[in-house]
């Protein structure tokens, strides 16, 4: 028997609510997938050679350690947080397509953990170009910043800090003569500039010249045996590892610094590394170094939570490199919950407004021109000399104090 | 004084050049292959020397013949399972061969590299001096203990490598093969072990070189690409599959390369290997000692 007119309404009817009913929740689900997707953000690091890979191990396990807290503690805006890494093997033509790659294909909104100039100077283009947020961990280039980029943030350590620790040093040791050892990179040759224009500032007096190597040599001594025959007053040393292991090596090897004769400052801050003392051994006692921790600094409560997270999951000391990983990535969700929103433009404005504390002090943004730009000012540092083999940093001796001037009494020549 | 303290270290690291290129050398003289993988049996050894005493705590002077034994095996397995197809089927290769050759080493090449990397991991490893820190004073000169002792056992390895190629029975066999493979072959050669022992000295003293020069040059994946760069110029400078001419074209690289960096520029500091050998290849070709010949 056919279906009366009424029957047929009611069931076109049912089937109409049926689909809309379906239709709801089908989206409803969809709806829901879309919230839990993840908010990626792109990580540029040097993870084999010829970057410096032990930089970027530190970096990345602070990146880590930051991301399990923050997942830990719901994501933010409801969503969990995923890194993308990119090896750019500290290659300029390498970060940029890394870069490339992170915000066109993987769709990230924002990228961070770059550590070398180079490298940083060649993907800040692509950020800006895509308008995407940047948070420079570790490229120290004063380059970076004096780009002006509004996409890119530097809540690390900048070439003129290191510049104005080495300048007073060695104005406080009246010295007559230093020579610079830098790298053949935009960092490198851009803080042998910065020292060379603030010694004429600080001690006109001082005759200063710079030397520049390639980060991938192996054997510096066609450099060294001339300062053996005419050493210098210092020698600052300007390269990341591993030349810069080998080059204390060889000045040590040569009998030239540290000597009783020639001070040796090491401005790249790799003392704290992990393989620093195994790489060095004996080579290093006498010598100076630049610090960006050191445990009379003070850990503010994040920092001492990503130290105690960092030291259950390691046996190894805590290194500056940890917490700027950690800094930066916290900063990037620090500002997509002020933002509310993970847009370019929002994060931007939230994170040119930031006042965050971090492991380390309170983080703002400069907003003056020049390599000033979006730079935390106040990154705290140290200057220590190494008086034994294997010494840890603690134990080193700590002739300036973090926001204190140097103390020339607590420095020993070596012998 | 400086010129002189150049040339004394252009002659140090010149002796340890020779122990590199020697082996690349012999592979060419006795194999007519180029071993583009060279460098990484430099690595090997210096890996193996820098991991071992750092690990074991044993002394440095046992850890020089296991990273020779090391570089042996890496080699020896590498001609084994690489290397021997090329003359296998020897007839029947053709214009192919030098192709699969090169084909070959540098994927071998890339894989020992990478294979560093992961499993040893991308960081630097050096390893611990022969002697206690020294320097010493040899009249108006002033040289490190270590660095002349490294270029002292460089030169002895350098005399019982050239005394057994020369004088040993099993040397005697590598250079029929070297003279004529097939001949030797009918002559009651077995021309596979002498391939494999060449490949296994070949890569022995590769590594020995990397031991010696572990203490300065800490050992990292990406290591073995300065030695191999400099060996080659120095096979060809030489003479191809001459060892008198790599040991002489070494030691004129160090000192070249020394004085250059001083006086001319640091900057350039590798090309003036390749400019020398520029200027000796235009006036002879066959380079300082190797022999001019035709193939028909």
């Amino acid at each position: 028997m056919k279906p009366t007119g009424f029957i047929r309404k009611a069931m076109r009817r049912a089937a109409s609510l049926s689909f809309a009913a379906l239709a709801t929740m089908l989206s409803a689900q969809a709806h829901e997938v879309q919230a839990a997707d993840p908010i990626k953000i792109g990580v540029t690091l040097a993870m084999s050679p010829p970057g410096s890979v032990i930089q970027g191990t530190q970096l990345r396990d602070g990146l880590s350690i930051a991301l399990k807290m923050i997942n830990d503690q719901g994501g933010v805006l409801g969503r969990p947080v995923e890194l993308i890494y990119e090896d750019t093997q500290g290659i300029p033509e390498k970060a940029r397509a890394a870069a490339e790659k992170l915000i066109t294909k993987d769709g990230v909104v924002a990228i961070t953990g770059e550590h070398q100039s180079s490298s940083g100077l060649a993907a800040i283009e692509v950020a800006h170009r895509y308008h995407i947020p940047y948070l420079n961990s570790n490229a120290w280039s004063d380059a970076i910043r004096s780009k002006g980029y509004p996409e890119v943030f530097n809540p690390g350590n900048y070439n003129t800090r290191v510049a104005l620790a080495v300048a007073e040093v060695m104005a406080n040791l009246k010295l007559k003569r230093i020579v610079a050892i830098a790298e053949k990179t935009d960092y490198g040759i851009g803080l042998a500039e910065l020292i060379r224009d603030l010694l004429k500032e600080r001690s006109p007096g001082t005759e200063y010249s710079y030397i520049t190597v390639d980060r991938a040599g192996k054997d510096f001594l066609p450099v060294i045996l001339p300062l053996r025959a005419n050493p210098p007053d210092a020698i600052v040393q300007l390269l990341l590892p591993p030349a810069a292991y080998i080059m204390i090596n060889q000045l040590h090897e040569q009998g030239v610094a540290p000597s009783n004769k020639t001070w040796l400052y090491e401005a790249s801050g790799v003392a704290d590394y992990p393989d620093f003392w195994k790489n060095v051994q004996d080579a290093a006692k006498g010598m100076l170094t630049f610090g960006l921790y050191h445990p009379e600094m003070p850990l503010l409560p994040l920092g001492k939570s990503v130290a105690a997270a960092y030291q259950a999951g390691t046996n190894r000391p805590l290194n500056r490199l940890m917490f700027q990983g950690a800094d930066s990535l916290f900063l990037i969700v620090e500002a997509i919950k002020t933002a509310g929103s993970t847009k370019p433009d929002a994060m931007i404005a939230a994170l040119q407004k930031t006042e965050w504390v971090g492991t380390r002090g309170t983080v703002t943004f400069s907003n003056e021109k020049g390599f000033k730009f979006q730079q935390w000012l106040n990154v705290p540092y140290v200057t220590l000399q190494v008086t034994k083999v294997n010494q840890p940093i603690d134990e080193m001796q700590l002739v300036q104090g973090p926001g204190k001037p140097l103390d020339p009494a607590k420095l020993t020549k070596a012998k | 004084m400086l010129v002189a303290d150049l040339v004394i270290n252009g002659l140090i690291i010149g002796f340890l050049y020779a122990l590199m290129a020697i082996g690349l050398s012999l592979i060419f003289g006795v194999l007519r292959i180029v071993n583009f993988a060279h460098g990484e049996f430099y690595m090997v050894g210096a890996y193996a020397y820098s991991l071992i005493t750092l690990s074991s705590g044993i002394s440095p002077w046992f850890a020089l013949p296991l990273a020779f034994l090391a570089g042996s095996l890496v080699g020896l397995v590498s001609e084994r399972l690489l290397v021997r197809p090329l003359y296998a089927g020897y007839a029947n290769w053709g214009f192919m061969r030098d192709e699969y050759a090169v084909i070959v080493t540098f994927g071998l090449s890339l894989l020992l590299i990478s294979l560093a990397d992961k499993i040893i991991g991308p960081f630097s490893y050096r390893g611990p001096t022969l002697l206690p820190p020294s320097r010493i004073e040899l009249g108006p000169f002033l040289l490190n203990g270590n660095r002349l002792l490294a270029a002292a056992l460089g030169i002895a390895i350098l005399a019982i490598a050239v005394g057994f190629v020369r004088y040993s029975y099993w040397g005697k066999q590598i250079q029929a093969v070297a003279q004529n493979r097939l001949g030797a072959s009918l002559a009651g050669a077995n021309v596979n072990v002498v391939s494999s022992l060449v490949f296994a000295i070949s890569g022995g003293l590769a590594a020995l070189a990397g031991a010696l020069l572990a203490p300065f040059i800490a050992a990292t994946p990406d290591v073995g690409l300065f030695p191999a760069v400099k060996s080659y110029v120095i096979v060809v400078l030489g003479g191809l599959g001459s060892i008198p001419g790599s040991i002489v074209a070494s030691l004129l690289l160090g000192v070249v390369e020394s004085l250059a960096a001083v006086y001319i520029s640091y900057d350039y500091r590798d090309t003036f290997g390749l400019v020398v050998l520029i200027v000796v290849l235009l006036f002879r070709p066959q380079g300082l000692f190797g022999q001019k010949g035709r193939e028909v």
